[in-house]
């Protein structure tokens, strides 16, 4: 292999080997499809409509990928602190809730006012929650990864208390809260699907932790503390305030989730109704390589996969769980880190190790 | 006080055991590959999968014991799998758990959708189930024959299981072993113990276990498959095994106490109480159990360097 193709394989390798569990993955969703007996070209003619063609489905595809981004960006700005949060899902019900009580509670605000607020609450909500995790981390070193799966049901039991007893609305028999004002509600951006606003909170919020992680000396000590807390301690970077702090981040990222789901999508929390939001996010960061600017590719992927899917189903009875089957292999094989090992020349005078 | 006796009776030490049986099969699973260092959260899709196989089998066999053996079998493949992820292609023990978890949930939610078409969950009166056991002369005795007699055979299985845990642990050279390669792997290696090894054959273990808490899960403790039914019993318990401090009688006793909260609060919730603060106990106790571990384990720490 000539040495310019070896250098730019080496730098881009893990974008490769994303390709390639995705690729993998499809060849395998084509291969059920295939032995199902259904027609190959015809089913994803039908994924693709579903996924992109009008309004409404593109609509779907938007809807869906704004809360692969949020839960993917959650679980990346952990990890760039070595942090894993598996808590997101956890987070985004208090955020879920936050947003549903202020939603309801404050009256007579514009929405200028109200929508603001009421997600700061949230992402607030769901900060303070990831902190429990992040604390005793950085504190007693306790396993981030037991102790946010645990504090997820406990998220999710709480919420459920709140929404089947002292919140909950007495109109309907279903335990739900009550709707949020008119002024709370997300605006629409592409009727009729149910897409809002919330997309251009998703990528701002991006943007921003791309810049907060990239340009800020605050951003670098996170980075440092992913590589090395033992250093970052020794020259004199508090590295558990850090690890809390980028917790605190990454949960409220999680919270804002929550309620842009609340404001834009239900308008009231109903007992159990996230479908794994937070879950998915595992799946996109891990895919993304916790490559913050590669993470609405694959968050958008996904969401168009996944809305195209219900189309597909409907036309040519390609059941829309063959979806599940190839994030199931792509996730695998992303876990796995298998496949392409690319050796990098041995050269050293191109500059000693990067960090950051 | 009429009412407390509704909720807390005979019936509710009855359910406790019930609902500890999946907690503590999957937690000696987790037990053992603790023991060797590995954090085996993929039980929880381990015992999912387990679930669905054994229902498929006995409803198109007509044999639990085929169910049962199967769903076992399934459960070491998979254990087998993520232990291939982990310890073959490095991919950290804890994504390995959740991309195994992950793959379940889809995995099962597609067979179930090809195989019996249906979506949500799958029922059948073919679909044969592990038999209850009446335990002759305890039986006729009021309350020994509630407390003891007329469980699923599985229940039974699990608790002498515990025992047998404890006995391949601590009683035998395997055993010993295992708990080499958790304690100190490099002086293992050199000791002539093959670490990776040891560790394949951990999951193995687990996996069985896995399979068997899946199998009861769908064909004892229910007869039916739903879609995601083990619904983080793997995870409780993973806390039952932390609770317990990686020993099997502990954590033992650890799955009886989460298996009494959740009894109590499913009566509490027939009774139209909040049953939410009791369900959560699990998971608190285990978050503050693993909180004083590791502070009791700085503390010995910092006296050594002293």
């Amino acid at each position: 292999m000539n040495d310019k193709l070896r250098d730019f394989l080496y730098e881009r390798q893990s974008l490769l080997n994303v390709f390639i569990a995705v690729f993998t993955a499809m060849i395998v969703g084509t291969l059920v499809i295939y032995f199902m007996g259904y027609d190959i070209l015809e089913s994803y003619e039908a994924l693709y409509q579903g996924a992109f063609k009008g309004r409404f489905n593109f609509g779907g595809t938007l809807e869906r990928f704004v809360p692969l981004l949020l839960s993917g960006l959650a679980f990346a700005v952990a990890s760039k602190a070595s942090i894993f949060n598996i808590g997101v899902e956890g987070q985004l019900y208090f955020g879920a809730i936050t947003a549903a009580f202020f939603g309801y509670i404050i009256k007579g605000v514009p929405s200028l006012v109200h929508i603001p607020v009421t997600l700061l609450l949230a992402a607030a909500a769901g900060g303070l929650w990831a902190v429990i995790p992040g604390f005793l981390r950085a504190k007693y070193n306790v396993n981030e990864v037991t102790t946010t799966i645990m504090l997820n049901y406990v998220a999710i039991f709480f919420v459920g208390y709140i929404v089947n007893h002292p919140f909950k609305n007495p109109n309907v028999g279903v335990p739900q809260t009550p709707n949020v004002q008119p002024t709370a509600r997300l605006p629409k951006i592409m009727l009729p699907s149910r897409a809002n606003i919330g997309i251009f909170i998703a990528l701002a919020l991006l943007v921003f932790f791309i810049w907060l992680l990239n340009k800020t000396t605050f951003g670098y000590k996170v980075r440092a503390v992913g590589f090395n807390p033992f250093f970052t301690d020794y020259v004199g970077v508090k590295s558990k305030l850090i690890m809390v702090l980028t917790m605190f981040l990454s949960g409220a990222i999680g919270g804002v989730l929550g309620g842009v789901e609340v404001l834009g999508i239900h308008g009231y929390v109903l007992d159990n109704f996230s479908p794994g939001y937070g879950f998915d996010g595992i799946m996109v960061g891990l895919l993304a390589r916790n490559n913050l600017k590669a993470l609405p590719f694959v968050a958008f992927f996904l969401a168009a996969l996944r809305s195209g899917a219900i189309n597909m189903e409907r036309f040519t009875g390609v059941p829309k769980e063959v979806i599940g089957v190839i994030e199931a292999v792509i996730i695998l094989l992303a876990a796995a880190e298998v496949i392409v090992e690319i050796k990098k020349r041995k050269s050293s005078d191109k500059g000693g190790v990067e960090v950051g | 006080m009429g009412d407390l006796g509704l909720i807390i009776n005979l019936n509710l030490l009855r359910a406790t055991l019930r609902m500890s049986t999946p907690i503590a099969l999957a937690a000696m699973g987790l037990v053992i590959t603790e023991q060797a260092a590995i954090t085996n959260i993929g039980i929880e899709g381990i015992m999912l999968i387990g679930a669905f196989v054994a229902v498929a089998v006995s409803y198109f066999t007509g044999s639990w014991v085929l169910g049962i053996l199967s769903s076992v079998a399934a459960g070491v493949v998979v254990a087998l799998f993520m232990a291939v992820i982990h310890l073959k292609f490095k991919a950290d023990v804890f994504v390995a758990g959740i991309a195994i978890n992950l793959f379940a949930i889809e995995f099962t939610r597609f067979l179930l959708r090809n195989i019996f078409n249906t979506a949500g969950s799958f029922y059948d009166p073919n679909i044969v189930p592990i038999p209850s056991i009446t335990i002759p002369i305890i039986d006729k005795i009021p309350v020994l024959g509630t407390l003891l007699s007329g469980f699923k055979l599985t229940d039974y299985l699990g608790i002498i299981l515990v025992f047998v845990t404890y006995f391949i642990l601590y009683k035998t050279v395997w055993g010993l072993r295992i708990r080499f390669v958790g304690i100190h792997p490099l002086s293992a290696e050199t000791g002539g113990v093959h670490v990776n090894i040891k560790k394949y054959q951990a999951m193995i273990l687990s996996g069985i276990f896995g399979g068997l808490a899946g199998a009861h899960l769908s064909l004892g403790y229910t007869r039916q498959f739903i879609e995601n039914m083990t619904n983080g019993r793997g995870f409780i318990g993973v806390a039952a095994m932390y609770f317990g401090g990686v020993t099997p009688i502990n954590t033992w006793f650890a799955s009886l106490f989460f298996g009494f909260t959740e009894a109590l609060g499913n009566n509490l919730q027939t009774f139209g109480l909040p049953s939410q603060f009791m369900l959560m106990i699990p998971y608190i106790a285990t978050v503050v159990a693993i909180t004083i571990g590791m502070i009791r384990k700085q503390k010995r720490e910092k006296n050594n360097l002293l």
